[in-house]
């Protein structure tokens, strides 16, 4: 029941940080900025604790929320004139995981080139295996908006990656 | 070779994807950071409380002050209303009465001519 839920403000922290931090840096392509969009979002769920009625509503808020202030933090730099990609590449580069494959490896660093809400759709898509339906809910868009950022998104990733990929393949 | 072939079916794509974009760990030092500036926020939040309430037990102690200091001026106000009125009561006894003496004066200037 969701009267019966009682947050526990560490354990949400715990529980999700993976997931806000990972939808930051997706987002944002910048590890400190991920870091710093994370702990703003944690610090925001703190004060909005009162109101999370479950655990679904505290992932929900937590998707949101972090979705939309790594937005926010994407404008303010480009309103300040920071090329944010160019950063990364400089200061905050991200190491190849090692789980991941080394194509995966290279679409994801593909994923950033795409505008930002075709890949905010993809990321809830592919990351967090959100339906349309829930991505829509998520970002406050249409379900029709969303699905054409979906298609138009994969559409794109998938010739950026063809593209790349041939060149890659050329090249060994 | 994994990349000679990789967009046959768009739901090896679409899996490459997945894989590409599973959660990465979060800093180790995120959730201390994180439990550190919401302790720091509660601090200020309970001195700022403990501000608001000096200044709102400030604000009654006024209050209070000026309430009684006002409370004295009305009192000190309505016994000089009184005064006054006792003052000009009195004024109004003597008129009255030396109103009477004329009358009477009068009445025995008349009554000896």
């Amino acid at each position: 029941m969701a009267s019966d839920w009682q947050p526990d403000f560490e354990q949400l922290v715990d529980e999700h940080q993976s997931m806000v931090f990972s939808l930051a840096l997706r987002m944002t392509g910048d590890r400190g900025l991920a870091e710093e969009i994370a702990q703003d979002v944690f610090m925001e769920l703190d004060g909005h604790i009162a109101k999370i009625e479950s655990q679904q509503h505290a992932i929900f808020w937590l998707r949101r929320v972090t979705i939309s202030r790594s937005t926010d933090a994407l404008r303010r730099r480009r309103v300040r004139g920071i090329d944010l990609w160019v950063e990364m590449d400089d200061n905050h580069a991200t190491p190849v995981e090692v789980q991941s494959t080394p194509l995966g490896s290279r679409l994801e660093s593909l994923l950033s080139t795409l505008p930002e809400a075709q890949r905010a759709a993809l990321i809830l898509r592919y990351q967090e295996d959100l339906t349309p339906e829930e991505i829509a809910a998520t970002l406050g868009a249409p379900l029709a908006t969303v699905k054409s950022q979906l298609q138009r998104g994969l559409k794109l990733l998938r010739a950026k990656a063809e593209s790349e990929l041939k060149e890659y393949i050329r090249a060994v | 070779m994994q990349f000679e072939q990789p967009f046959e079916h768009i739901d090896e794509f679409e899996r490459e994807l997945r894989e590409g974009l599973e959660r990465r760990a979060a800093p180790p030092s995120l959730k201390r950071k994180v439990m550190e500036r919401r302790r720091h926020e509660r601090k200020r939040q309970r001195s700022r409380m403990i501000w608001f309430e000096r200044i709102a037990a400030l604000l009654v102690v006024a209050s209070v002050a000026g309430s009684v200091v006002a409370g004295h001026y009305a009192i000190e106000r309505r016994k000089g209303e009184e005064a006054k009125q006792q003052v000009f009561t009195a004024l109004r006894i003597t008129n009255h009465a030396f109103q009477v003496m004329n009358r009477q004066l009068q009445e025995r200037d008349r009554n000896s001519q």
